[in-house]
């Protein structure tokens, strides 16, 4: 698929215009085998990513992981000591810096200039993408109908809020709608109404078309947006797909409550699987309905019954998270650690196992986030 | 398309920096009337060390001298202010390349620079009649020292590993440049073996390229001048290795 993308959009002076990407160029980013290290430590370990045009791709993992290590070297702030990165299939590492206009960029910290306005700050970012100035004037006008930065336009990005000044930090990176949208933890200390008008702008820009590169670790976010995921671990993605099929391959947790005189045992092939605390037992389950007829056949039928479905937090600590005490140094023994895991050695092997197998099915993001959506809607 | 690109980016930014520079004119308010002070009080004194034509001539470059020298905090905080603030790693990851930014960057403050030393001297010969006998010369001494301010300036704010850190190597080496350069004291009145010491200060070879070109002496404007652009340039080297070569959140700025 990579190999029949050919060339990059062309990007007039007036500003790339979005459309709906042909056949071969809907793969926008490929990472493949990214390696970056740093004297001992490897911030990027054999990364490997395809994200797609339309598509919201949301990267979680520990601090350390490398996820912002990635952004570094997409905007060529870092230079990796292998792997490929091909942006409209245009070798990006190696590539004329002029494909550097196709990517927006928002780092993770507040880098705007605090004396000049908000206004001097959209025109200077605009400005570096190649945009004319009235086409600049146009888009500031409507980034900040957007993000609701009319009334402090022309005041000095110091004087205004926090939110304001995260909103401000967006719009630069958003500015003659670039086709590669890197947001690192855009709305990090956001209140709601900011991280609300934010999403709705990552989500327009997706829908027009542009791929989003969206680092967090306000995991609810992702499921707002309908990301699709990469969990990052020790500098390498370790599972890639869509929301629901990452968390299909996690467990339920079942809780069951009986009667007076319930069972002292639960049918042996839930034995490894069912805790007792108390007057309720906890069960892990990868097929909830089929363990509780299970239950009821062997004449187990429980009282109450309360089932848990795994979410994006489950899959963090599952996939993402590192182990107690664990440095961020010491990826490779890790790793070849997890790979030992045999998939049936234990209760915590099947869903990891599941969840690792998990293939991208990213051809289907935008269809599926739209279809989300309206569920959301008519629910 | 890649020009009309080029002259965009380019424009933007010396507009931007332009404007950041008038955001906060007080540094450079200060550095243009200053010198103006200074020689109109030390004026009866030089005059009454050496005479008029020659009085007034050292009242005004040495001045201009001392003043653009401390003036280097204004190039080296344009600089430093990107790493306080961060952006300089959004203009590594812009499209704009980086001699861009680097012109974008610089021409503000050059043009501070020339500013203030145009001011300078034409206070000296409109106000106090001091005699110019090479103008083309004088200019291009102007040119020079402040190309050789701006790589000085900008290298020490690349350095600098914080803000009182350069304030203070500003202020003390701004006044020891000046001193061993023989811009506050002539160095006909300084002790013998400060004298050896002088032509390790750009600003002596400043005062040479001045000197020469309002007393017609060509030949040391010209070497003088040699000097000073070979100081800009180091200056430039250390400024591009620092600026271009960081990585990411390692970088320094």
């Amino acid at each position: 698929m990579t190999g029949g993308v050919r060339r990059p959009p062309t990007r007039r002076p007036g500003g790339f215009r979005p459309r709906r990407p042909t056949v071969w160029e809907k793969v926008l980013l490929t990472a493949a085998g990214l390696v970056k290290r740093y004297g001992e430590v490897r911030a990027l370990d054999g990364f490997d990513l395809h994200v797609e045009a339309g598509e919201i791709t949301g990267l979680i993992g520990h601090n350390g992981a490398g996820k912002t290590t990635f952004v570094e070297v997409v905007t060529r702030l870092v230079k990796p000591d292998a792997g490929e990165l091909t942006i409209y299939g245009t070798d990006a590492l190696r590539g004329p810096r002029s494909a550097q206009k196709l990517i927006g960029a928002c780092p993770q910290e507040i880098a705007l200039y605090p004396t000049a306005t908000v206004r001097d700050n959209l025109q200077l970012f605009g400005a570096l993408t190649g945009l004319r100035r009235s086409v600049r004037q146009e888009a500031i006008r409507q980034l900040a109908a957007e993000l609701m930065l009319e009334n402090v336009l022309d005041r000095p990005v110091a004087l205004i809020s926090g939110g304001q000044q995260r909103r401000t930090q967006v719009a630069s990176a958003m500015i003659g709608n670039p086709p590669l949208l890197l947001l690192d933890e855009p709305t990090a200390g956001a209140d709601p109404q900011t991280r609300a008008a934010l999403l709705r702008s990552v989500r327009a820009r997706a829908e027009a078309g542009a791929a989003v590169i969206y680092t967090t670790h306000y995991l609810p976010e992702l499921t707002d947006l309908v990301a699709t995921l990469a969990v990052i671990r020790r500098g390498r993605v370790v599972a890639r797909g869509e929301q629901s099929s990452l968390l299909s391959g996690l467990p339920s947790t079942v809780r069951l409550r009986f009667g007076a005189a319930g069972p002292a045992q639960l049918p042996p092939e839930m034995a490894g699987r069912a805790v007792r605390e108390q007057d309720e037992w906890r069960l892990t389950s990868m097929d909830p309905p089929a363990d509780l007829a299970a239950l009821v056949v062997a004449g187990c039928s429980p009282t109450f019954v309360d089932v848990d479905r795994p979410d994006l937090d489950n899959l963090f600590e599952t996939l993402g998270a590192l182990p107690a005490g664990a440095g961020a140094g010491a990826g490779a023994e890790d790793q070849a650690e997890e790979k030992a895991v045999p998939a049936s050695t234990g209760p915590s092997a099947t869903p990891r196992k599941a969840a690792l197998s998990s293939r991208p099915d990213t051809s289907t993001a935008r269809t599926a986030r739209a279809e989300a959506r309206e569920a959301n809607d008519a629910g | 398309m890649r020009d009309e690109e080029t002259v965009i980016r380019v424009s933007a930014l010396v507009r931007h920096n332009m404007t950041l520079l008038l955001r906060e004119p007080g540094p450079l308010i200060s550095r243009l009337v200053m010198p103006l002070g200074f020689a109109l009080l030390m004026r009866p004194l030089y005059v009454a060390a050496h005479g008029e034509s020659s009085g007034n001539i050292q009242v005004v470059t040495g001045g201009l001298v001392v003043f653009s020298l401390l003036a280097l905090s204004i190039v080296g905080n344009a600089v430093f202010s990107e790493r306080v603030w961060r952006t300089w790693n959004r203009l590594r990851a812009s499209s704009a390349r980086p001699l861009e930014i680097l012109v974008g960057k610089s021409v503000p403050v050059f043009g501070a620079l020339v500013c203030q030393q145009v001011l300078v001297l034409l206070f000296g010969v409109t106000l106090l009649g001091m005699p110019v006998a090479e103008p083309v010369l004088l200019c291009t001494a102007v040119l020079c020292w402040s190309l050789a301010l701006l790589g000085l300036g900008a290298a020490l704010g690349v350095v600098a590993r914080s803000l009182e850190q350069m304030s203070a190597t500003y202020d003390i080496g701004g006044i020891l440049l000046s001193g061993l350069a023989g811009a506050v004291v002539p160095l006909s009145m300084m002790p013998e073996w400060v004298r050896p010491l002088a032509p390790f200060s750009p600003g002596h070879w400043a005062l040479q390229a001045f000197n020469g070109a309002l007393t017609g002496d060509a030949a040391a404007t010209v070497g003088a001048c040699g000097v000073l652009l070979v100081v800009a340039a180091a200056g430039t080297a250390v400024v591009c290795a620092r600026l271009l070569g960081g990585e990411g959140r390692a970088a320094r700025l």
